[in-house]
């Protein structure tokens, strides 16, 4: 299976969209690296408000310079990273786990039950999906968990769409029928026989989800209703609090967190628009 | 659509722990206050009564009145019209520089193709589009307000002489007194907020003017044009672009999601009162009806769209039919 997903990436290598692709993953990955050595890349000391003086440009003994609280803005930025990975991480693998099986038995089944899916799922995906998780969050509370699953009411309608559509076109086809015929149970049709190729359609909507993931999180911090204070990173905050100084010409404490969460969404968006390319067919032909 | 969201938020605000009673008191009153007030707006009855009793109103127009400490009493649909203007002005600002920009920086990319210029644009489409709205809104404040001085960072006026409310849309109105001091006032202000807003939204233009360019750049028709010896210039803009507008118009209907959830974080970064800062002052409030007429307010606004979407589709291109 995942040898499978990964073959286009293999293949394609030399053509836009792989190398595109290869861009992506190669910052993604140096980011989750990152992520995983915050720890020893920047201690907790370095983090602790009021460790140094506050506000200090960038000099070579804080590179991205201190913030209002007297912290370490790279120390911050860094661990950012790792909150920011596990909020989409979490949100991202829950709507793929309750959008994917639902997307694929609607289309299946079809009829009535798919019409409601359907027009459920169209509703919510049309309103402004950061106010409805912004709703939920306020609600459920702040923290890495709950913001995760906030964030899920966005991305549930996404991958319930792509699955449900690639199910449609999938349940026509001979193999399909032909199994069908043979007499297996809907169940075996679904998990052995469709869901086998509906699964192509997902590590690209996955990383273009993720990239929104890591974008609505921030958004969610900016507004105060993401994560608790005490969180050791938080680059949507950081940028909350970087606005009250501005006013003085403070930059540092806004440029560098907005880079950093700019770097890995285009790193996962190069990455998903990449796949995309790759497993469209119609775009491959307008290519040639 | 307007049902379904209703209903979903609708339950969701219940179901999900949290208690507007308990926020408005902030634990400060005995458990017979608590027990009174609940039963005086009614929601200690059962979940579905509530529904019902709600649906009732929403259909009469009447979306309740507000339990959160900010606006405790008022009537919803006030509290929340007297702040929309703030939001459309700034929604039709950033419309406005999104379209110029991306159908600029589209076109830019399509007579191009593969050249230099078409990947720098390709390159800003994608980029564009994930920049944290906040963070672009900061970056432009620090430049054209803090370093350079040129506009204003904050708020939608100067002073307290505001022009007098006949839209809300203080640029309109201001115009519609004939003060044209005002009507730069206003201007000046809308303009960062409009670019940040804009620029985000440009991302999706360009990418998709530029793909439906390319697409009736290489049509027949095209071809027909250039054979007649008709200028390069003149078959871009009357054949090519007007014909890879239609479809732009087609999907600009999902935009306005988008646009909508900009806006509240635009507002936030530009202490723009519009009703996104209304809608988080009534989330931090557990305020449920200012909540569920707010988010009935923006999927109204967006169904609105769609349909006069779908009429002007059918205006600008006669192959469809309804």
């Amino acid at each position: 299976m995942l040898g499978r997903l990964l073959h286009p990436l293999i293949a394609e290598r030399r053509t836009l969209a792989g190398i595109l692709a290869w861009i992506g993953l190669g910052i993604t990955v140096g980011f989750v690296v990152i992520a995983i050595l915050a720890p020893i890349i920047a201690p907790v000391g370095q983090i602790a408000a009021f460790t140094y003086p506050v506000n200090q440009p960038p000099s070579p003994q804080h590179l991205m310079g201190t913030d209002s609280a007297g912290r370490d803005v790279l120390s911050r930025a860094v661990w950012g990273a790792r909150t920011s990975l596990e909020i989409m991480a979490i949100g991202v693998i829950i709507a793929l786990s309750v959008g994917f099986p639902i997307g694929l038995v609607s289309g299946y089944l079809g009829g009535w039950i798919d019409r409601i899916m359907v027009l459920i799922m169209d509703s919510v995906y049309a309103f402004p999906g950061l106010l409805l998780a912004a709703i939920i969050a306020a609600f459920i509370g702040k923290g890495v968990f709950n913001i995760g699953v906030a964030i899920t009411v966005i991305y549930v309608p996404l991958y319930f769409r792509v699955t449900r559509n690639q199910t449609l076109s999938v349940k026509e086809e001979p193999y399909v029928e032909a199994a069908r015929s043979l007499g297996a149970k809907p169940s075996t049709i679904m998990l052995r026989y469709i869901a086998h190729s509906v699964v192509i359609a997902i590590p690209a909507i996955f990383s273009l989800s993720a990239a929104d993931a890591i974008l609505t999180a921030a958004g969610l911090s900016y507004l105060g209703l993401g994560l608790e204070i005490s969180t050791p990173g938080d680059w949507g905050r950081d940028l909350a609090d970087a606005q009250s100084f501005l006013g003085d010409g403070i930059w540092w404490t806004s440029l560098f967190p907005g880079l950093m969460i700019i770097l890995l969404t285009v790193g996962l968006s190069f990455l998903g628009e990449g796949l995309n390319d790759m497993i469209n067919p119609l775009l491959k032909k307008e290519r040639a | 659509m307007l049902l379904i969201l209703l209903t979903v938020v609708f339950f969701v605000l219940r179901v999900i722990p949290g208690d507007p009673i308990t926020a408005l008191f902030e634990g400060r009153a005995s458990p017979d206050v608590i027990a009174a007030t609940r039963h005086a707006l009614g929601l200690d009855k059962p979940y579905w009564e509530q529904y019902l009793i709600y649906l009732g109103q929403v259909f009469t127009g009447n979306l309740g009145t507000s339990i959160g400490e900010y606006y405790r009493g008022q009537s919803v649909l006030a509290v929340v019209l007297q702040r929309l203007p703030a939001t459309v002005e700034l929604a039709v600002g950033g419309m406005i520089v999104a379209s110029l920009v991306g159908v600029t920086a589209g076109v830019i990319g399509g007579i191009n193709r593969d050249k230099p210029a078409d990947v720098a644009v390709r390159l800003y489409g994608t980029i564009i589009f994930v920049v944290p709205i906040f963070w672009l809104g900061q970056i432009l404040q620090l430049v054209f307000a803090v370093w350079l001085g040129w506009l204003p960072a904050q708020s939608r006026f100067s002073g307290l002489d505001l022009p007098t409310h006949i839209t809300g849309l203080y640029a309109v109105d201001s115009l519609l007194q004939g003060r044209i001091d005002k009507f730069f006032v206003a201007i000046q202000h809308l303009i960062l907020p409009s670019l940040t807003l804009g620029l985000v939204l440009s991302g999706f233009f360009t990418k998709t003017v530029r793909a439906n360019l390319l697409r009736t750049i290489n049509s027949d028709y095209v071809e027909a044009a250039k054979a007649r010896g008709i200028s390069t210039g003149r078959i871009i803009t009357r054949y090519a672009l007007k014909n890879a507008l239609i479809p732009v118009v087609t999907v600009l209907g999902l935009q306005f999601a988008i646009l909508f959830a900009g806006a509240v974080l635009t507002e936030q970064t530009f202490s723009w009162n519009g009703m996104g800062s209304l809608l988080l002052l009534a989330i931090n409030s557990q305020d449920y009806p200012v909540i569920q007429g707010a988010i009935i307010v923006y999927a109204f606004i967006i169904v609105i769209i769609s349909v006069i979407i779908d009429l002007i589709n059918g205006l600008i291109d006669p192959r469809v039919r309804y």
